[in-house]
């Protein structure tokens, strides 16, 4: 009997072929007779063509083919699957029609010999563009004054929504006191280490296309791509070989996808494009995208009566799989860890002559948790309290839950408290106001950000969910004894093939080593959903635990019937009789003959135990099962999980601030995150690590820029502050564990806790420092610049969002 | 981006005002432009090598002189495109006497987009001013007292 391991930080066993290179991504996939594909975008932010010459590309040695919008007009548009109430939803083609909306729109794929003749060829293309006003600003691009990008709208708003519930109108009169906020949530690029990559061969014999794409949902991805370029979908086998990151940006289906898919079939041969880091940062989906109005209500003891929260969402010009439901999912969560008896959220989505927002790491959520924070500490300013108090005071208690929210959500289970005392006592929180008194006595300016946050995952139940909220687990036991896990879920760095073969091996006695996780390949996995929403675990794992259930149920019936006994019991990896029956290995019931040299080994029926190993023989052998019992030893499960899971923790953020420059430097950073039950611990911090460098980005340093003719200023890496490794202070982390009665394993998910609960903490820690100076309030991303003038003006004369 | 800035140069504000609206020495000051043709009155077509960094490559541009009044005033529009993206600029340029010497002072917004609004946008500033050197210098050896062009050279 192997080990437990669940619970244990067992290393990653995807690791050695990542670290070592020996990893398989699209870009290392090499197929003989193989094109290229290179895409001509636009240079305009918003423009009409008037004509497109490709003779010069076309007469390129090399060049095969190239392509504009008038010759792909059979495939179908670029999928979106939010549905919304009057939404206006822009017919989004592969290849610009008559007008380009961004910079990087693609206008002419160039398909060559090789990627240098294709790229050469793009330059040959000559567009004549009109250029037309831009409408940039979400908020102004919504003012009936501005230009209309759509022109079949009239109007730059996409749509309107109004959620939650309470008497908000009522809420804020009955407050003593109402605090207000404008915020900015910038656009962020997601930057995975590996830039989106497709490629595409078409078999005209079998007229089968095989697509591999670096995606976070393969099953989604083939239906929609077969949907698009009219092919049946199982004629369409779609591949996921490793994908180097997504966070959200692969969480798509994208033009270039059916592009690729199309043009093999068109040529057939094999075509591939993989996307360039400037490609990536012009034309891959940007995250967040906000700005916002906070008024929250409140009692002079700091009990919470209402928030409101009225919001410009930038869309970007077109949308991609889920650009407008993502306000959505921060109008959910705006109740935050607290007591908040009405809340309104109102969105207007706005279209701007931009590339699309959508789903980036947190998804709509980050926003929320950021207003409810940023709140919190404007209410805890203006009563000149504790920011810890006032969140303490409006907390649920632990035997309030499930814990229902004016936003329509049930949280499954919290401790809050708990997680808020691990941390003010590993940060010692008393200690460090009191060395900040002493600072700021030395002249030197120090700050504390405390973020209690809640986020909302496991997505989630299929009733709340665009596609499908469900997960699928196949888990076979072959002949040998060796596990093979086959996961609807998608894994792209999470660390599944670990944890998943950790629950497999635990629950059916074998060694992790034991288990293969087979993820990613729609011809040999069945239907899934993919991952997301910190759904891997929460709900993929789960469907891989209760498809072991129901292999284990089977496996315990040949167990009794090979055993001769009524019942078999698993314990410690071995089956044994279980009070009643003879409880000695049976002999076949009828004599077979010899079996052939290099066939199967004969089963162990000499003992009184049996290993899975043995069952797995007898299953595959079928000479003695219980009668009308089906050979074989597979199960599969799929599972629609009841409610969302709803992590939650503290995290808390200590910064000196350089009077002279505005640099801030981190004295601590101690986060407490509560998952539920943990797999992995090991995985859970690299989960939390990875989400609170990505915030610590998004506070000081990460902003997507466009200029005011619509030009995307931040084109390259050079320009695009992605932190550095000497930017990171070190972690103290730490964890409690409130198990979740939604699934099973009692799991609740990590992988976005970090970019959710962080953020608001430093935020919080710079304005707590400059507070002497009049500061209640500074945008992100707040670089040492706008510190320093600050330091020096203070904040009335500092326009650089500061208040 | 805006750009703008004053000159002296040490030559009479008439000749410096010729040479300004006179193609063939516009082109010998402006950096990178190899061709100066004019398709109108006040109207050029021109061809040009520039770049901003790492990003260079050819241009072709329209060049329209507005607003002329001698000797005084003028206003350039400029638009070009080519491989690394486009420029499209206005600028105005006045002329007054300062002492022996004559103050130009320019003022202009200029938008670029392409590769080199994405790659080159944080140097842009700096080669602006580096071409704007440039050009006045390139301009106030071509009008200077001892050179070719001088009418009231000794």
């Amino acid at each position: 009997m192997a080990e437990k391991t669940v619970g244990k930080p067992i290393k990653r066993t995807e690791d050695p072929r990542l670290i070592q290179g020996l990893a398989h991504y699209v870009d290392d996939i090499r197929l003989p007779d193989t094109l290229h594909a290179a895409f001509l975008r636009s240079i305009y932010a918003h423009a009409r063509i008037k004509s497109i010459d490709t003779t010069a590309a076309q007469k390129l040695p090399g060049v095969v083919a190239v392509y504009t919008g008038k010759d792909t007009q059979k495939i179908g548009p670029v999928p979106c699957a939010a549905a919304l109430p009057d939404l206006k939803v822009p017919d989004h083609r592969p290849l610009a029609g008559n007008k380009v909306y961004f910079v990087g729109h693609p206008v002419a794929v160039v398909v060559a010999e090789t990627k240098s003749a294709a790229r050469d060829a793009v330059d040959l293309i000559e567009v004549d563009y009109e250029e037309l006003p831009v409408a940039l600003d979400e908020e102004k691009a919504a003012d009936a004054k501005s230009p209309v990008i759509h022109e079949q709208f009239g109007t730059n708003v996409a749509y309107k929504l109004t959620a939650g519930e309470g008497d908000i109108e009522a809420a804020l009169k009955s407050a003593d006191k109402v605090v207000k906020q404008r915020i900015l949530h910038k656009r962020l690029a997601p930057i995975a280490m590996e830039p989106r990559g497709v490629l595409a061969r078409y078999f005209p014999g079998e007229q089968e296309l095989t697509l591999w794409t670096s995606t976070q949902i393969p099953h989604l991805c083939r239906t929609q791509v077969a949907i698009m370029i009219g092919m049946p979908e199982n004629k369409l086998r779609l591949i996921t070989p490793e994908v180097g990151g997504g966070f959200g940006s692969k969480l798509n289906v994208y033009a270039e996808e059916a592009l690729m898919g199309w043009i093999s079939m068109q040529l057939n041969r094999p075509v591939k494009w993989i996307e360039g880091r400037r490609e990536n940062m012009q034309a891959t989906i940007h995250g967040r995208g906000q700005t916002g109005y906070i008024e929250i209500g409140f009692k002079n003891d700091g009990t919470l009566t209402g928030l409101r929260y009225n919001v410009f969402a930038d869309m970007g010009s077109y949308f991609q799989l889920l650009t407008p439901a993502i306000p959505t999912l921060t109008g959910l969560m705006l109740s935050g860890c607290y007591k908040i008896p009405a809340i309104q959220i109102n969105v207007t989505g706005v279209f701007t002559n931009k590339m699309s927002t959508d789903a980036y790491r947190g998804a709509g959520r980050p926003e929320a948790t950021y207003v409810v924070e940023r709140a919190l500490d404007l209410v805890a300013l203006e009563l000149k309290r504790d920011p810890v108090e006032v969140r303490r005071k409006n907390f649920p208690q632990p035997n309030e839950f499930p814990f229902k929210t004016a936003t329509g959500l049930f949280y499954d289970s919290g401790n809050y408290q708990g997680a808020l005392d691990k941390a003010l006592k590993m940060a010692d929180y008393t200690k460090l106001r009191e060395e900040q008194k002493t600072a700021r006595k030395e002249g030197r300016i120090m700050g504390i950000g405390v973020s209690t946050y809640v986020e909302i995952c496991a997505l989630g139940p299929s009733s709340a969910m665009p596609a499908g909220g469900w997960e699928s687990a196949t888990v076979r036991v072959e002949p040998t004894g060796k596990v093979t896990v086959l996961t609807g879920a998608s894994p792209h760095g999470q660390g599944e093939e670990t944890s998943f073969a950790q629950i497999a091996a635990d629950e059916l006695g074998v060694g992790v080593n034991d288990v293969t996780v087979i993820h990613g390949d729609t011809a040999i996995v069945q239907y899934g959903i993919g991952t997301f929403g910190s759904r891997g675990l929460a709900v993929g794992g789960v469907a891989v635990y209760m498809a072991i259930q129901k292999l284990k149920d089977k496996a315990h019936k040949i167990a009794a019937h090979v055993l001769q006994c009524e019942k078999a019991t698993f314990v410690d990896g071995k089956f044994c009789a279980d009070g009643k029956g003879k409880g000695e290995v049976s002999a076949p019931s009828m004599p077979v003959a010899e079996a052939p040299a290099g066939a199967l080994p004969k089963p162990n029926e000499s003992g009184k135990t049996l290993t899975m190993m043995d069952i797995a023989l007898e299953a595959h052998v079928a000479k003695n099962l219980p009668a009308d019992m089906e050979p074989g030893l597979s199960a599969t499960a799929f599972y629609e999980p009841k409610n969302f899971t709803f992590p939650f923790g503290t995290h808390i953020a200590v910064v000196d601030i350089d009077p002279e420059t505005g640099e801030i430097h981190f004295q601590r950073y101690v986060a407490v995150d509560d998952c539920g039950k943990q797999i992995n611990p090991m995985l859970v911090a690299g989960q939390v690590h990875g989400g609170i460098v990505q915030s610590i980005g998004q506070a000081m340093f990460e902003e997507v820029v466009y200029d005011e003719t619509g030009q995307l200023v931040t084109g390259t890496l050079m320009d695009y502050a992605v932190p550095k490794a000497v930017m990171i202070p070190h972690l103290e982390l730490d964890s409690t564990e409130t198990p979740s009665p939604v699934n099973p394993l009692g799991a609740k998910g990590v992988g976005e806790a970090g970019t959710i609960g962080a953020t608001p903490a430093i935020v919080a820690a710079i304005v707590d420092a400059l507070a002497p100076y009049g500061v209640r309030h500074i945008d992100m991303p707040i670089k040492p610049e706008v510190v320093w003038q600050l330091i020096k003006n203070g904040p009335k004369k500092t326009s650089a969002g500061a208040a | 981006m805006k750009i703008e800035g004053t000159q002296k140069i040490a030559a009479p504000r008439d000749r410096i005002f010729a040479a300004l609206i006179d193609p063939a020495i516009l082109q010998k000051c402006i950096p990178g432009c190899e061709q100066m043709e004019k398709t109108g009155d006040n109207q050029y077509k021109a061809k040009l090598t520039a770049g901003v960094g790492p990003v260079k490559g050819a241009f072709t541009a329209t060049v329209s002189l507005q607003e002329i009044i001698a000797p005084e005033h003028y206003k350039l529009v400029v638009e070009g495109k080519g491989q690394p993206g486009f420029v499209k600029g206005s600028g105005e340029l006045n002329l007054k006497d300062a002492g022996s010497e004559t103050e130009i002072q320019y003022t202009g917004d200029v938008n670029v987009g392409g590769l080199i609004a994405s790659v080159g946008q944080r140097m842009i500033q700096a080669t602006a001013n580096m071409l704007a050197a440039r050009f006045f210098k390139s301009l106030e050896a071509e009008t200077a007292t001892n050179s070719p062009a001088s009418s009231t050279g000794t």
